[in-house]
């Protein structure tokens, strides 16, 4: 297989979005449910070519290699495309069920959403990844305002005016690296010297842009705030998509631009663990399901960085494994969440209860997916905790016990958590039966008679929270991949001598 | 050559005040400014003294500018374009643009 096919990963999503606002609206969502079955096609595809090739290459446009616009594909972002794909997949079928679906141009909204991610995920070049992080966001900003709860509007403003000041900055850190460099293609970057302190301020500037969208602690407060207004389904398909592609760049830039900066691990593991804590904590304060998962996947966030903060071959690949085991966990739990809104129209605390017994199904796809969360066999989430604790375990005085410390009390904190939102949503007395815990307008609104879930709504949560078991039974394959990206990360050769040969 | 800078400064100094506001309007003017001394950042990441057009066929490429930032702030400015455009809608939805208080969408709130 040449790099010759890597364009189609962008290109047919992108047609499909154009086409997807012609045609009607089922043949639309014909489409949009093909395309990430195709792009996780692709990366399957792109998986199996790279045991033989580590890196392909693609020149768009035919131009002399270091000036061409390059697309890349190598472990690390093929294993990214494939579980993005298959995440959302999940989401799209969820919304199918929902009937989101069936809102105008959302087909071609997410489609073009799907391009911009795998788009970013490919490309070899920072202000291309600018390009696609805008293709990624523009048509966020139109998915946030059209679902969702009716603050929705109001949260919409605060997501496009964070996300669009931190592109303006992430501009202007590429803008820098111009300055300073005279390139912006990552693989001509490797050969800049990593120590010189203009540049490290430029990649610096790219960076703390990237942090930002990902959501590190102190940067993370638009997140929490923003996201469980959406749908769940929108919801599920950004936690998976955009925080997700900023960890992506940040592994990729940090590890082969700055070339791990070891200098500055000290300033990054108290940032990382910090995001660990005040995320696993941020949600004690909540009283709506989303609302709390939105701050574990803030503490998800500092687990997967915890990689690139220890930054051995072991720290990157296990962070790359906790990367792939919290969107899955995330996207599963989310959907349930989903679910439940659909049949009973509130995702309030105050009025859910005894979901236990009353849908016996919907508590084990969520008890084993907070498992999962929190660390617990049988999940991939043991083995995700169990990597980052290896990893820990070759660091060197105070920061073992930082690391190792923080990974137990944050692991407490989504403990207790996932213990408040079980007790409240899926104990206590059944739903009819339940007294008013609410005052003025949160008074817990009336649930029909009879009101099930149709078991069909949870079959996607249900899906993704099988392949975090799948994980748990054969970690071996995963695990495998996942080193096979950080050695791709550590040693550069292979994609330095590729991009520029192509 | 100083002139570049303080220009930037002063678009960003500009941007941020705006941006402390609490209505749509007034950020929505603070994001053109900011982007607009972001767009000034790239182009400064060239050569900012007058050269030649870089095509090619019209002189030396020794005294030809350099394209590659001036493609950068194009693409940039398309972008802060269509932001633009979608954030004045936000604001013009629910006919007030005061980002403190939930607009009134005319939607039923319990829903």
């Amino acid at each position: 297989m040449t790099g010759s096919f890597l364009p189609l990963l962008v290109v047919v999503p992108l047609l499909g979005a154009a086409l997807g606002t012609l045609v009607p609206g089922s043949v639309a969502r014909v489409m949009l449910v093909l395309s990430p079955v195709l792009t996780s096609a692709g990366g399957v595809a792109l998986l199996v070519a790279h045991r033989d090739t580590p890196v392909l290459a693609a020149d768009v446009g035919g131009f002399v290699p270091g000036i061409a616009i390059p697309l890349v594909s190598d472990t690390f972002s093929a294993v990214m495309i494939t579980v993005t794909g298959l995440t959302t997949t999940a989401c799209i079928v969820f919304a199918l069920i929902s009937g989101e679906a069936r809102l105008r141009f959302f087909p071609s909204l997410v489609m073009m959403l799907s391009a911009g991610v795998n788009g970013a995920f490919l490309t070899g070049d920072m202000f291309n990844l600018f390009v696609f992080i805008e293709v990624m966001l523009l048509p966020s900003y139109a998915l946030i305002a059209m679902t969702g709860t009716w603050r929705r509007l109001g949260v919409g403003r605060l997501f496009v005016v964070v996300n669009l000041v931190t592109s303006t900055i992430l501009l202007i850190g590429i803008g820098l690296v111009y300055g300073v460099a005279g390139s912006v293609n990552m693989a001509v970057l490797t050969d800049m010297d990593a120590d010189d302190p203009r540049f490290q301020l430029a990649v610096g500037t790219v960076l703390l842009a990237l942090s930002v969208k990902a959501g590190v602690v102190p940067l993370h407060g638009w997140l929490p705030r923003s996201y469980p207004a959406t749908s769940a389904s929108v919801m599920a398909l950004f936690s998976a998509l955009h925080t997700k592609v900023a960890i992506y760049a940040i592994f990729r830039i940090h590890q082969t631009v700055l070339d791990g900066a070891a200098q500055w691990m000290t300033v990054l593991l108290v940032l990382f663990t910090l995001t660990m804590l005040v995320g696993a904590y941020g949600s004690l304060g909540e009283k709506m399901i989303r609302r709390s998962l939105a701050w574990q996947m803030i503490a998800g966030v500092g687990y997967i960085l915890l990689g690139v903060g220890i930054g051995t071959q072991l720290g990157l690949a296990a962070g790359l494994f906790y990367m792939v085991h919290h969107i899955l966990v995330m996207g599963s739990l989310l959907l349930s969440s989903g679910a439940v809104e659909h049949a009973y129209r509130t995702q309030q605390f105050v009025g859910l209860s005894g979901l236990m017994r009353r849908e016996p199904l919907l508590a084990v796809v969520v008890a084993l997916g907070m498992m999962s969360l929190i660390g617990f066999p049988p999940s991939s989430g043991f083995f995700g905790k169990v990597g980052i604790a290896q990893a820990a375990a070759d660091l060197d005085g105070f920061r073992i016990w930082l690391v190792l410390g923080t990974l137990l009390v944050a692991s407490i904190g989504t403990l207790l958590a996932m213990t408040r939102l079980w007790a409240d949503v899926f104990w206590g007395p059944p739903l009819e039966e339940m007294p008013s815990r609410g005052k003025g307008h949160t008074e817990p609104p009336v649930v029909p008679e009879g009101t099930k879930m149709r078991a069909g709504t949870l079959a996607p949560a249900g899906a993704l929270l099988l392949v975090s078991l799948a994980i748990f039974v054969v970690p071996g394959p995963l695990w495998e991949l996942c080193q096979q990206a950080a050695d791709g990360l550590l040693d550069v050769t292979a994609y330095v001598e590729t991009v520029t040969a192509s | 050559v100083t002139v570049l800078p303080i220009t930037v400064g002063i678009l960003v100094a500009g941007g941020v005040y705006l941006l402390c506001h609490p209505t749509l309007v007034r950020i929505v003017f603070g994001i053109t400014l900011l982007s607009h001394g972001a767009n000034l950042v790239l182009l400064a990441s060239g050569v900012s003294a007058w050269r030649g057009e870089p095509l090619t066929g019209t002189g030396d490429p020794a005294d030809a500018g350099d394209p590659l930032p001036m493609a950068f702030v194009l693409t940039a400015i398309v972008i802060t374009l269509a932001v633009t455009v979608f954030m004045l809608a936000l604001a013009r939805v629910g006919h007030d643009d005061d980002t403190l208080h939930v607009p009134d969408t005319g939607e039923d709130h319990r829903a």
